[in-house]
């Protein structure tokens, strides 16, 4: 089964970013309509009916969260779109900027319409930095067109966007740190209640999505909720650009309609392991679902098939380990990662994510007695739940995944004295062995 | 925040039914059921909960995951569960998770004994760590502040150091640096942490972290007492906890009273108790003898005393300082019933005549401090509340913080507040008569549907919006030729903003001393008697003194006071003190003034007094004694009152709440209060059924009955643009260090100011002056020397010097109203 | 940061006694004295903050409804200015903003991307994460390192620059790129798949300041991973773009 490309439909096409080939291609119609014919509430229902879920992590309908925002009230609303695309894995949403910025800002423009909001912000992670001036140019041509500013097409609705860079910190995607960063603060993650949509940026309510998400807004709109729910499964409507790396020979992004069966994304789409190699555990959802086997290949790439699997679909981003992968060396890369980028506010991620690393450094230095592995295991335990925000469940849940299905390569580590399994086990061959990379 | 009373709820906790008041945080409402929730980050006093440290996760029904209580609001009906399996594998977890990088080093530890991290790990914890991993390190315990040493080891990154830095003494100069499990508690670029009121963190720190260089080491929880009495250094009149090891102050702490202090303390209050026991103290009283001073029994001294009274007689005054409202009652009561001497006064350079002071003291026209929390508007004018007040700095803070209250700030200088001002206005010296007639211009403009224009215009539309203005006011505009005219602008300001009919709206006056209310009240003023009755009137502080010198007077009883540092005009005091036949002097300590006085009888500190005072918003409060008089010190009301007796004037008073009986009865307004009354809280004399006992003030329209004095042509004049050539409007300010408290407390020196002029940029541009030049500001013949110091947002044509300076007092220039200086160069830096 | 504290204050070694045994920190007795003074919020004239930087800062700030949103962008500016987040670079962006050198350099140390410490002329990051770690990440780092003469064991920690301060390079998490994996970001442009020769030729080409790997880059790279396939008919007849 083939690619459906709906967001990636022309990402080729040469000038796509620039104003005047996306609206040759029909760009920018729906934003005219929705402001010069629509009503709010008509374009809220629209995506409300059309069932989109997040394409950002938490899978939760947009059209939804949209809806808890207070309607009118004097006090300025805000729209937030989240391009800080941090999670390993995960590099749909800086394809889609840079190869169709068009798409998000006619995408966030209407869903401010929607949400009321009269200021927009994109937050892309700092490292973005083509991606960065390929939007504010974007941004700049849809001011001068009229599409952004103080009473848009004369429909007396202002929006004023703003593309803010991050600095370098995972953590700034998780939604309240992404607003404590925007407000100029480090970026540390909120409590939660107050939820942005009802206390976010500034203290006004806040509607805050990713770029796919945001997206796809354009494209419900102009054919409908019930269009829309032709792709997909019921729970999961509509495509979903994933990206594919790790063991495979064709890693990138594939834009297909959710509830395929995964093994076609990892296989048909991108190559698999290739030369006689097998799949031996994937994360379905980017580095913060918990893994699954070789086993699980043909579980339906969609939110609920994926929640079903013991896992999720997260963001998106299959990452495939083959059987020349150490699963010790891979928890220990995820911990790493995670211990890195904890903003340190909560103590279970804090110290926990640190602990972590520790024990998994000595379980592949082989340093660790069998005790530490049900130490690891019940750290993991004692973090899942217990933290600020789920950045800190996020390595708990993958970690405690490979620990629990791999746990006999583990357990070969703790008697060795050889630290040479990593090296041997990480690398899958030199890039020029690696087929065809458009 | 807001006062009005909560709905009672009712929830249940582990199966028990708990009363408890909506809305409130869990943690807290568990309290009502005596459940105990453990917590670490959760500190009201700091705002919002943060949700950090985990420590309070409980389970409430209908909720899949833990919740954190002390971000939770109860209720009604909900339920909640905090011994279950899960809830305590949650906080052993979290336990053991603090512990993974702490030290344990708690034998050698300050907080050892009082340290909630202790108490937690032992009734929370799983009582042993399976973390065999090397911990984290850090180099310890190193000076945050010249006051506060840092051990990164202990800290558990709860926030609270940091949250108080930025909201709630808004230095924001203590940061969380780095990320991650890296974090730790810092200053840019290493600097020492220096601000008025960072003690505080650490009492908010829950671990040893960070503690106090004064404390440590030198007691253990288990030879301390704590004993409670209220800070006399400043009007804002904290309430602290003194914890005393061998009758000697080691500590001081805040004892949180919401009415008054907020449960914060100024590092002056928290870091000024090694004078208390210092060498310096005056311990015995003196008597001049062959030019020296001599110690003396307490019999021979009052002998003296009386005698060199009595030989003035009538021709004799008092300057009150420092006093109890007994304390002062009894010496007004000295001078005029014993001496027949009208001549007294409780404020340095003066003050408005009795009428304004009973109009200004009007209940419905005040507010109490706590009103700030639940004002719409704030207008703070003529005072810097940083300096003059510091917890009242605090606490308008907070109000614009948290409860989003508009506040306006006019002043000479710029202010500490004008940061989270929406309206800042600066006036020359001496113009604040003047500004507030704007002001009030400019409000009738905007009554009569208008736009305010210039200056006030900002100011004055912001108070017309307000439905419940507070007005914070600097008592020093009373002083002076122009004081009448302000005093009657500020309460036509007052009565246009409606403040005598909405509750909650209305007058805050921060004073120059302690308790100044109080001594006015007991009637240590030159035209009013206790109560502020009516009587013959005498000389204020700036008569006497010219009386003094002219030798209309001859005697002077000095009480808690040093006017030739603290009242304008130093050289002047200094002349007078010469020319006086005969200085009696109440002090502490040997300072400029009672270095010339005949007789020295020594003073009770704050630790030792029992007494009462009164705080600018009219709550008695108490001070109580916690340690034993050092030396031959005893209390000073029985002193006064072998005084009275020595003069011929028996007093028949046994004890001090005698006097506050007689004071009681004598002033109409206290009537009937007693020290039980007025417990550890203190009460709002204006909250009484007495509140209601002022004598008549001025007529309407708040004229003076005995007519109203104009603003001197100079006052108005002086606004906006300053005098010619070199020459400057020198305008000055008392510094929160420039006090003799900063030096005789080590470790408090490091802050005690050296002069320096504050100039705009334009003018040090004019006169050709850099940032740290040396120079020398002169008036006629006087000149101090300074450094200069170039502020952007100081007005153009006007300078600003310290008053109160160990040296280069600023008071050395001042003769009442606002003086011209010149400003020459000496040398550069 | 180093984790120290103030500098020069007089440390509160134990002295003498205050009779019960019990040692007394020094500054009961003589006090203690900074020998620097506190950082409060600088004012402009006092930091030499140049005209550029303090246009561009106002302007940063002037597009949010508050000004500390401004603080990341202002740091980019100071950091593009002095080539890290220079102290004094700090205090001028502080004086700016009118916040506390404090509050910027706590926001700065925050962030992976704001140097609170010198750091060479050209940046490469190394992916090292999982995606590119599979694909030789770690070796791509080794030769970087090899390359630029940079120490290996702190480019694995926080990075390391080179002797002549021209190139930093470290190893980083995951720059969203693992379809370039193994990858590298080199001042900010994305390169991949990189194999070591490569790691040579760009540093050669930093130093000689000549383009940079110009068959590697990201921006000059196709986007979708799989050929474009034949358009789904409910696509075909859609609206919009
Ligand atoms: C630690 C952490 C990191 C996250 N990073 C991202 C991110 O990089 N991009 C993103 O869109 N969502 C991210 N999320 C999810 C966001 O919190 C939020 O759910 C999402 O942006 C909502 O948009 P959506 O509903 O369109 O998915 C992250 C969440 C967590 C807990
Ligand atoms: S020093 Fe104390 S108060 Fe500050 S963060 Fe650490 S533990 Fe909390
Ligand atoms: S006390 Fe509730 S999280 Fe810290």
């Amino acid at each position: 089964m083939p690619e459906t490309r709906l967001l990636f439909r022309h990402i080729d096409e040469p000038g796509l970013h620039t104003i005047d080939v996306y609206k040759q291609l029909g760009g920018y119609r729906t934003l005219e309509r929705a402001y010069r014919e629509m009503e709010a509430d008509e374009v809220l229902t629209e995506l409300e009916d059309s069932g989109l879920r997040g394409r950002g992590g938490a899978g939760f309908s947009m059209g939804k969260k949209a809806s808890f925002l207070p309607r009118g009230g004097e006090m300025e609303k805000y729209l937030c779109c989240n391009a800080d695309e941090s999670e390993p894995g995960a590099f749909k949403d800086r394809e889609l900027m840079q190869k169709n910025p068009h798409q998000l800002v006619e995408g966030i423009a209407i869903a401010a319409l929607a949400a009321d909001a009269s200021r927009a912000f994109i937050f892309i992670r700092g490292e973005y930095d083509l991606q960065g001036d390929i939007l504010d140019a974007a941004v700049v041509e849809a001011y001068e067109a009229g599409y952004l500013g103080q009473d848009i097409l004369g429909s007396h609705r202002n929006l004023e966007l703003v593309v803010h860079r991050g600095a370098g910190a995972y953590i700034c995607g998780e939604e309240t740190a992404l607003l404590d960063a925007l407000e100029g603060k480090r970026g540390n993650p909120r409590l939660k209640p107050p939820f942005p949509a009802v206390q976010g940026l500034y203290g006004g309510p806040t509607l805050i999505n990713n770029v796919e998400t945001l997206s796809n807004v354009p494209h419900i709109v102009a054919n409908g909720a019930d269009w829309f729910k032709s792709f997909g499964t019921e729970q999961s409507p509509g495509t979903k650009v994933v990206s594919v790396s790790g063991c495979v020979q064709r890693p990138g992004n594939y834009e297909v309609e959710l509830g395929i069966p995964t093994r076609e994304l990892i296989y048909d789409l991108a190559g698999g392991p290739g030369d006689g190699h097998q799949v031996k555990a994937f994360y379905p959802g980017g580095s913060s679902s918990p893994v699954l086997t070789g086993d699980d290949l043909d579980v339906p790439y969609s939110f609920e098939a994926m929640a079903d699997a013991g896992s999720m679909l997260g963001s998106g981003s299959i990452i495939v380990a083959d059987e020349r992968v150490s699963i010790p060396q891979m928890a220990l890369r995820t911990a790493r990662f995670y211990h890195h980028e904890s903003c340190g506010k909560c103590t279970p991620c804090r110290e926990g994510t640190n602990w972590t690393v520790k024990m998994l450094g000595r379980v592949t230095d082989g340093e660790a007695t069998p005790m530490d592995l049900d130490v690891v295991a019940s750290v993991q335990d004692n973090i899942i739940g217990n933290c600020l925000c789920v950045l800190g469940d996020s390595m708990a849940m993958p970690v405690g995944a490979m620990v629990r299905k791999f746990r006999a390569e583990f357990e070969e580590l703790l008697y060795t004295e050889d630290t040479g399994v990593a090296r041997i086990g990480a690398v899958v061959g030199k890039p020029e062995q690696m087929g065809a990379m458009r | 925040m807001s006062p009005e009373a909560k709905r009672e709820i009712t929830l249940i906790i582990d199966g028990r039914e708990v009363a408890a008041p909506e809305g409130e945080m869990l943690v807290d409402a568990a309290k009502y059921g005596d459940v105990e929730i453990p917590i670490f980050c959760y500190e009201p006093k700091l705002g919002q909960p943060v949700g950090a440290c985990r420590m309070c996760l409980v389970e409430i029904e209908g909720t899949p995951k833990l919740q954190t209580a002390c971000s939770t609001p109860v209720r009604d009906g909900m339920v909640v569960y905090t011994q279950t399996d899960q809830v305590k594998e949650a906080q052993n977890a979290v336990v053991e998770f603090l512990l993974v990088n702490h030290p344990l080093d708690c034998p050698v530890c300050d907080k050892g004994g009082e340290c909630p991290l202790q108490d937690i790990a032992m009734g929370w914890g799983p009582g042993r760590s399976r973390s065999t991993d090397p911990k984290r390190h850090f180099q310890k315990p190193l000076p945050l502040s010249p006051l506060i040493a840092i051990d990164r080891e202990r800290c558990i990154l709860c926030y609270r150091c940091v949250r108080f830095s930025q909201e709630i003494s808004e230095d924001s100069q203590l940061q969380l640096l780095d990320r991650g499990d890296r974090s730790f508690v810092g200053t840019f670029d290493d600097r020492p942490y220096i601000a008025p009121f960072h003690g505080n963190i650490t009492e908010l720190c829950p671990v040893g972290a960070l503690t106090s260089y004064t404390y440590r080491f030198r007691a253990r929880p288990w030879d301390i007492e704590q004993g409670g009495s209220i800070c006399t250094l400043c009007p804002s009149q904290c309430n602290v906890g003194f914890t005393v090891r061998d009758e000697q102050v080691k500590r001081v702490l805040a004892r949180d009273n919401p009415e008054v202090d907020d449960g914060w303390l100024c590092d002056k209050g928290r870091y000024s108790f090694e004078m208390l026991a210092s060498e310096q103290r005056i311990t015995a009283p003196q008597i001049r003898e062959g030019g020296n001073l001599r110690e003396a029994s307490w019999a021979e001294a009052i002998e003296r005393a009386a005698a060199g009274l009595r030989e003035a007689g009538p021709a004799s005054a008092a300057i009150v300082g420092d006093a109890s409202n007994e304390e002062g009652y009894l010496v007004q009561r000295i001078m005029r019933q014993a001496l027949g001497s009208p001549n007294m006064d409780s404020r340095p350079g003066g003050g408005p005549d009795r009428h304004r002071v009973i109009e200004l003291s009007r209940p419905e026209l005040s507010v109490s401090t706590r009103a700030i929390d639940d004002a719409d508007a704030v207008l703070v004018i003529g005072t810097d509340p940083l300096h003059a007040s510091p917890i009242l700095d605090l606490r308008i803070r907070k109000a614009v913080r948290r409860n989003g209250v508009r506040l306006a700030v006019a002043n000479e200088r710029p202010t500490a507040l004008d940061g989270g001002a929406e309206a800042v206005a600066r006036y020359a010296p001496g113009g604040a008569a003047a500004f507030l007639a704007e002001l009030n211009e400019g409000m009738a403009v905007i009554h009569e549907g208008g736009e305010a224009q210039g200056e006030t215009a900002a100011a004055a539309s912001l108070l017309c919006a307000a439905g419940r203005p507070v007005i914070v006011w600097g008592e020093r505009l009373g002083r002076g030729e122009a004081g009448p005219v302000a005093v009657d602008a500020l309460l036509e300001l007052a009565r246009g903003l409606g403040c005598s009919d909405s509750d909650g709206a209305g007058l805050l006056g921060v004073p120059e001393t302690t308790n100044a209310r109080g001594l006015r009240e007991v009637g240590v003023l030159p035209d009013a008697g206790p109560g502020l009755t009516e009587v013959d009137s005498g000389r204020d502080a700036e008569g006497i003194r010219a009386a003094l010198e002219a030798d209309e007077l001859r005697a002077l009883l000095l009480f808690g006071a040093d006017p030739v540092r603290d009242h304008p005009g130093s050289a002047a005091w200094d002349r007078a003190l010469k020319s006086a036949d005969f200085v009696v002097a109440f002090a502490m300590f040997e300072d400029a003034s009672a270095a010339q006085a005949d007789v020295i009888l020594p003073l009770q500190s704050h630790a030792e007094k029992e007494g009462t005072i009164t705080h600018p918003d009219g709550r008695l409060q108490r001070v109580r004694p916690n340690v034993e008089d050092p030396g031959q010190v005893r209390p000073v009301w029985e002193a006064l009152c072998e005084l009275a007796a020595a003069l011929d004037h028996e007093t028949g008073l046994e004890s001090a709440p005698d006097v506050l009986a007689t004071i009681a009865k004598e002033v109409p307004i206290y009537a009937g209060i007693t020290a039980e009354e007025i417990g550890g809280r203190g009460v709002r004399w204006q909250e009484r059924d007495a509140g209601g006992a002022l004598p008549e003030g001025l007529s309407e329209r708040g004229r003076s009955a005995d007519g109203a004095i104009d603003a001197s042509p100079r006052d108005t004049s002086t606004r906006g643009e300053g005098p010619v050539g070199g020459e400057l409007l020198l305008g000055t300010y008392r510094d929160l260090w420039a006090t003799p408290v900063t030096e005789l407390n080590p470790p408090l020196r490091f802050l005690a100011p050296q002069q320096r002029v504050e100039l705009a940029p334009a003018d040090a541009q004019r006169l050709g002056l850099e940032d740290g030049d040396e120079v020398s500001v002169a008036q006629n013949g006087t000149s101090v020397g300074a450094r200069v110091a170039i502020r952007e947002r100081m007005g153009e044509g006007a300078c600003f010097l310290i008053e109160g300076t160990a040296a280069d007092n600023a008071n050395a220039l001042l003769n009442g109203g606002p003086v011209a200086v010149e400003i020459t160069k000496v040398g550069s830096k | 940061m180093n984790g120290g504290g103030p500098t020069g204050l007089t440390q509160g070694a134990s002295a003498p006694s205050d009779g019960s045994g019990l040692p007394v920190d020094p500054a009961l007795v003589e006090g203690r004295h900074p020998d620097r003074p506190a950082e409060e919020i600088p004012e402009i004239h006092q930091t030499g903050c140049p005209d550029h930087l303090r246009e561009r800062i106002e302007q940063l700030m002037s597009r949010y409804p508050d000004r500390h949103s401004a603080s990341i962008p202002a740091l980019w500016a100071v950091q593009q200015r002095y080539g890290w987040c220079t102290p004094d670079g700090i205090r001028q962006a502080a004086a700016v903003m009118r916040v506390t050198p404090a509050y910027l350099e706590s926001v700065a140390s925050f962030y992976d991307l704001l140097h609170t410490k010198p750091v060479g002329r050209h940046r490469v990051l190394v992916c090292t994460n999982i995606s590119c770690w599979m694909r030789g990440g770690d070796e791509l780092l080794d030769a970087f390192c090899e390359a630029a003469g940079c120490d290996r064991d702190a480019a694995g920690q926080g990075g390391s620059s080179s002797e002549d301060d021209e190139l930093f390079v470290t190893g980083f998490e995951c720059l969203g790129a693992c379809d370039l994996a193994p990858m590298a970001s080199i001042d900010g442009h994305y390169f991949g798949p990189l194999a070591g020769e490569d790691a040579n030729e760009a540093v050669q080409q930093l130093i000689t300041d000549t383009e940079v790997l110009p068959d590697k880059a990201l921006a000059k790279r196709g986007a979708a991973g799989g050929p474009e396939p034949e358009p789904d008919p409910r696509v075909a007849k859609a609206k919009g773009g």
